[in-house]
Order: C-alpha cells, then sequence, then structure tokens
C-alpha cells in the first residue's frame, strides 16, 4: 500500500495542472506599440469576403478647391480623397470624401459627426438650428460647427455640398483652440468651391 | 482490508492487461474516427473534437440536444495513463534488473502528460514579416479580439486587446488604464454582412460604418483556409453612463471607426488576437529555392534579425524547414511564404511542455538499453555456467 500512497502522490500534481489550466481566464491585454509597427487600421480581409472599405477609392471628379496661402494637401487613402493641414503646426486638420447620392442622408451625417466627439444626437429641428448656408460657384453648402463637452474640447467643422449626384463632405476637426485658429481659412477653401474644369 | 473488497477490484481493474488493450483500441478507433470527420469540420476541430476532448458529443440533425457517444481522447488517454502507472506499481518487481522497464514505463507516462500539458498550455499562431519589416507580435488563426487603441501620441499607440471569450463570456469589460466602459451589446463568431435596406427598422447601431449596416448570425466555419466573418456590437459608456456611441466592428470591415474623448482620439476595430512579445524579429531576406531546371522547392528560408534588449540579444538566425528559431519560450517554424517570395509567413508556437516529449525518448531508449543490457549480462552469464 505504500506503493499505491506513492502512486497518489504523483497524480496529485497532474490534478493541479489540470484544474488549474480549466480555471485560467484571459483579461484585457494592453500593449504601447511605436507607430510604425501598428497593423493598418482593421484586417485584410480573406479572399471571398466582402471588400475592405479602406482600398484606394478613385476620386470622383466634379468639384475643384483652392487652399489658402500656407496649407498643404496631402493625398488621400481609403475613403478619404484628400487630407488639408494648416500652416503652424496646429493639432487639427480637414479631410474630403465624398460618397455617392444622399450617403445616408442629412440628418444620419450630422448625427455621426456628433458622435465622433461624443455629442448626444439632434432631432430634424435642432439640426437646421445648427445648420449655416455658404454660397460657393458649386451651389450652397450645408456647415456645421460643433464643440464637445469636457476638460479637453475637441471642434468639429464640417460641410456637405451635392454636385452631381454626389455628397461632398469637408470636415475640420482637432483641438478647439486650434480648430478656432484654422477656420477662416477652411471657411475660405469652402467659399472657393468650383465645378471641376476637367469634368 | 479484506480481499476482493470494492476497492481491490477497483484497482485490479485499473491495472489490468485488458484494460490497456482495451484503451489502444479505443484510441485506433477515435484516431480513424478523426481522419474522416477532417473532411466535413477541418483538421483543427476534428483534434478538438475527437482527441483534446473528453467526450464525442453528436446532435441529431437540426437539434439543439447533444448525445455523448463515444469517449474522447483525452479520456481514453488519461485512464491509459492511469493504467500504466496502477499496472506498474502494482504487478512490476520494483529491483535493479527490472529497472530498464521502470524507466520506460515512466517515459512512457511523461508522453501522456506531455500531450494534456501541450493540449491545455500549447497557443499557435502566424507571423507574416514583409523583407525589411520588424515584427515583434504574432497572430492567431482564428481566434478575434477587439482593439481599442488610443492613437492620439505621435509615436506610440496604446493598444488595449479585448479577447473573444471575454467578449462571450462578459456583458461589460472595465479596465483601469481605460477611461470607459465597454459595453458589448452583441457578439457572433460568424455573421453575415450587409448594407441596410432602405426603410428597415433601426438599428442599435448609432455611430461609424456600421449604423448603414445589418448583420445576420451564421455558423461558424471551421474547414481549413476559410475564415469567419466575426460581428461585435460594442458601446463604449462613460462612468456617469454617458454613451459614446454603438459602434459595429468585423474584421471584413477595413474601414477605421472611433471618436474623440477628452481630447484624446480612439479607434475599434475587430481584428485576429494578437500576441504581443518582448523581442522583434526583422526578415532580412527570404529564399525560395528550387532544384535547377525545375519548378520543384528544395528549400524555404528566413534570414531575420532577433532583437531582445532584456536579453541583451542582437544577432542574424536564418530559420528552415526542421531547424526553428526557439527563443522566449517560443518556437518560429517556417511555415508560408507569398507576395513574390517577398512575404514569409513564421508558425509560432508557445508550448511549455515542448521538451517533454524529448525527455520520454530518452528516457525510453534508456529504459531499454538498461532492461537488454541486463537481459544480455544474464544470458552470456548462463553461457558460461
Amino acid at each position: 500500500m505504500g506503493l499505491m500512497k506513492a502512486n497518489s502522490a504523483l497524480l496529485l500534481p497532474l490534478c493541479i495542472v489540470l484544474l488549474s489550466a480549466a480555471c485560467r481566464e484571459e483579461g484585457v491585454t494592453h500593449a504601447r506599440v511605436p507607430k510604425e509597427e501598428a497593423p493598418a487600421a482593421g484586417v485584410p480581409t480573406m479572399p471571398g469576403a466582402m471588400p475592405a472599405l479602406d482600398a484606394p477609392a478613385e476620386r470622383p471628379r466634379g468639384l475643384a478647391w483652392t487652399l489658402p496661402s500656407g496649407w498643404k494637401e496631402i493625398p488621400g487613402n481609403g475613403i478619404r480623397l484628400a487630407t488639408f493641414t494648416p500652416p503652424g503646426g496646429l493639432k487639427t486638420e480637414a479631410t474630403v470624401v465624398a460618397l455617392p447620392g444622399e450617403s445616408g442622408g442629412e440628418l444620419a451625417n450630422v448625427n455621426r459627426w456628433r458622435g465622433q466627439i461624443s455629442l448626444p444626437p439632434v432631432d430634424e429641428a435642432g439640426m437646421k438650428a445648427a445648420r449655416t448656408t455658404v454660397a460657393t460657384k458649386a451651389g450652397p453648402a450645408a456647415v456645421y460647427d460643433f464643440t464637445s463637452e469636457g476638460a479637453v474640447r475637441t471642434r468639429l467643422i464640417a460641410a456637405a455640398i451635392n454636385v452631381q449626384g454626389t455628397t461632398w463632405f469637408f470636415k475640420l476637426m482637432g483641438e478647439a483652440v486650434a480648430t478656432e485658429a484654422a477656420r477662416p481659412g477652411f471657411l475660405t477653401i469652402i467659399k472657393g468651391l468650383k465645378l471641376d474644369a476637367a469634368k | 482490508m479484506p480481499r476482493n473488497s470494492p476497492l481491490d477490484r477497483l484497482i485490479d481493474g485499473l491495472s489490468s492487461l485488458k484494460l490497456t488493450l482495451l484503451c489502444l483500441t479505443l484510441l485506433m478507433v477515435l484516431v480513424v474516427a478523426c481522419t474522416l470527420a477532417q473532411v466535413n469540420l477541418g483538421i483543427h476541430l476534428a483534434v478538438e473534437r475527437y482527441i483534446r476532448s473528453f467526450i464525442v458529443w453528436w446532435s441529431p440533425e437540426g437539434s439543439a440536444m447533444r448525445l455523448p457517444i463515444f469517449p474522447g481522447g483525452g479520456l481514453v488517454g488519461g485512464v491509459l495513463l492511469l493504467n500504466l502507472i496502477f499496472a506498474q506499481f502494482r504487478k512490476l518487481e520494483f529491483s535493479w534488473r527490472k529497472g530498464g522497464l521502470w524507466i520506460v514505463h515512466i517515459g512512457l507516462a511523461l508522453l501522456f502528460v506531455g500531450e494534456f500539458a501541450t493540449a491545455l498550455f500549447q497557443v499557435e499562431s502566424n507571423m507574416a514579416i514583409e523583407e525589411g519589416q520588424t515584427k515583434s507580435y504574432s497572430e492567431d488563426y482564428r481566434r478575434m479580439e477587439v482593439a481599442v487603441v488610443d492613437e492620439t501620441d505621435k509615436e506610440f499607440n496604446d493598444e488595449f486587446g479585448v479577447p473573444d471569450t471575454l467578449l462571450k463570456s462578459r456583458p461589460e469589460i472595465t479596465d483601469p488604464a481605460l477611461p470607459f466602459t465597454l459595453r458589448v451589446r452583441a457578439y457572433y463568431d460568424n455573421a453575415a454582412l450587409s448594407m441596410r435596406p432602405a426603410g428597415a427598422p433601426p438599428s442599435i447601431v448609432t455611430a461609424g460604418i456600421g449604423a448603414g449596416m445589418s448583420y445576420e448570425p451564421r455558423s461558424p466555419v471551421t474547414a481549413d483556409g476559410e475564415q469567419n466573418t466575426s460581428v461585435a456590437v460594442i458601446e463604449p459608456v462613460l462612468k456617469d453612463g454617458k454613451s459614446l456611441g454603438v459602434f459595429l466592428v468585423s474584421n471584413a470591415l477595413g474601414a477605421p471607426q472611433g471618436f474623440i474623448h477628452e481630447g484624446r482620439s480612439w479607434k475599434l476595430s475587430l481584428r485576429l488576437r494578437q500576441y504581443r512579445h518582448p523581442f522583434s524579429l526583422t526578415l532580412k531576406d527570404f529564399r525560395h529555392d528550387v532544384y535547377p531546371g525545375t519548378e520543384i522547392p528544395k528549400n524555404f528560408s528566413s534570414l531575420v534579425r532577433l532583437k531582445d534588449a532584456a536579453a541583451g540579444d542582437d544577432r542574424d538566425v536564418l530559420i528552415y524547414m526542421n531547424s526553428p528559431l526557439r527563443h522566449g519560450g517560443l518556437t518560429f517554424y517556417q511555415a508560408s511564404f507569398g507576395k513574390n517570395d517577398t512575404l514569409s509567413v513564421l508558425q509560432v508556437v508557445r508550448n511549455p511542455a515542448w521538451t517533454l516529449p524529448y525527455l520520454s525518448c530518452l528516457l525510453v531508449s534508456l529504459g531499454l538499453l538498461w532492461h537488454f543490457g541486463v537481459m544480455l549480462l544474464k544470458s552470456l552469464g548462463a553461457r558460461k555456467a
């Protein structure tokens, strides 16, 4: 029986290993990753899956713009057609996106913008109250200006203009103070929008 | 204790040769059944269901009921291990002449323990590196995670990974370093995604590109080479209960989604589960050698630069077939390649029990040498006499 006791002693560590493995649970992982190593947003889709939405988009034609002095244009990627950066290294930037048709409707887009800076959605009346219209050579553009709540505020100024069945979105977003400084230049870009002569 | 007590009968049964034969027969049946099941289930799921389980379950077509139909590999292997140990202590004489057989039995028992430990602790993943690229993480083949990334810093991203096991088991996920709670509204291993038709009822998704999409749960795919389209519907909620929007994230969506809170820019996505390593590999060169005048592969190899500041390692390593890199408890095997031979895929295996099969083989060899040596000496002695 002495040997049998030794046998039980042998089995005990095995049981502990098995039980501890069965009880383990993974937690949230946290890592600080250098930007250059960070994978591109989203995961490459498998063959046969729906196409990746960040695939380079062909730029729709129909609208042209002129940048004020000091502003720089960076070619876009994915559904973003272009990025404008204001002078002075301000922590804000403007982006351009063009989508076919009404692209979900004006109210949905306004609430999407508000959601991006953690503001609650508004109804049709709230949207109309927030809207200002800016005249451009390509037609009227609806402009919205929202600032987030909280200790560190983010400001978003967005303009939407429909040109020949395509809705163009111009959005300036960043730190509230920096966005205020870049606002005149951004509105100059909006006011200077014109139909693309190449079209 | 009287003879033939229930305990005696149990010990007799556990140490019997009949039980050994029964277990070996069951294992053979399991191997055949598992091989056939791979046609429909794929290797991974077939092994999980038949070999790395205690019971093989079967569900009638169209029913959620599960019936146990056969002992799984875990149960048969466990009984065989007990049988081996009981037989050893019950029937094997404890003497130096039988010392070789003792070592052989211990070696075999270690082989079983090693397989159990491998089934429980082994983690396999892939590291796909392009030439010139440096990576310090690998990705799971199938498992997903919701990535919550603070992109505010110009040089670093703060990445939080919420594994699919947590998404399935907890309605709310918190982390001391996150300024919000992640409420899990839904999670599906596989789903069909489509654009929302006009006039569809309102979606629970209120923010990001997912607000314009609909999803329908599907049975997970298991065949080798197929990938699930997993979907998570998540809602970051501040401590005061304020919602930052309900987002739909999926590994099939490439578009970045996120929000800005207190001046910090957060991005949300669903991706293959990532395992971070405290060292990096840089692919310097990938070679795909063929036999002259043919397209028949002769050799695949990856020349990598291993950098591990903590261990003081900074050296070149050549990884090729049957010559993996072992570092930091991980083994890197040459597994695949792509992009016109500029991309190398390394299989990354973490298996704390990887030495046990080698130790087991060593013990079995030593035991057999001992045993046959003793037999040889005995035979020579008998001739002299």
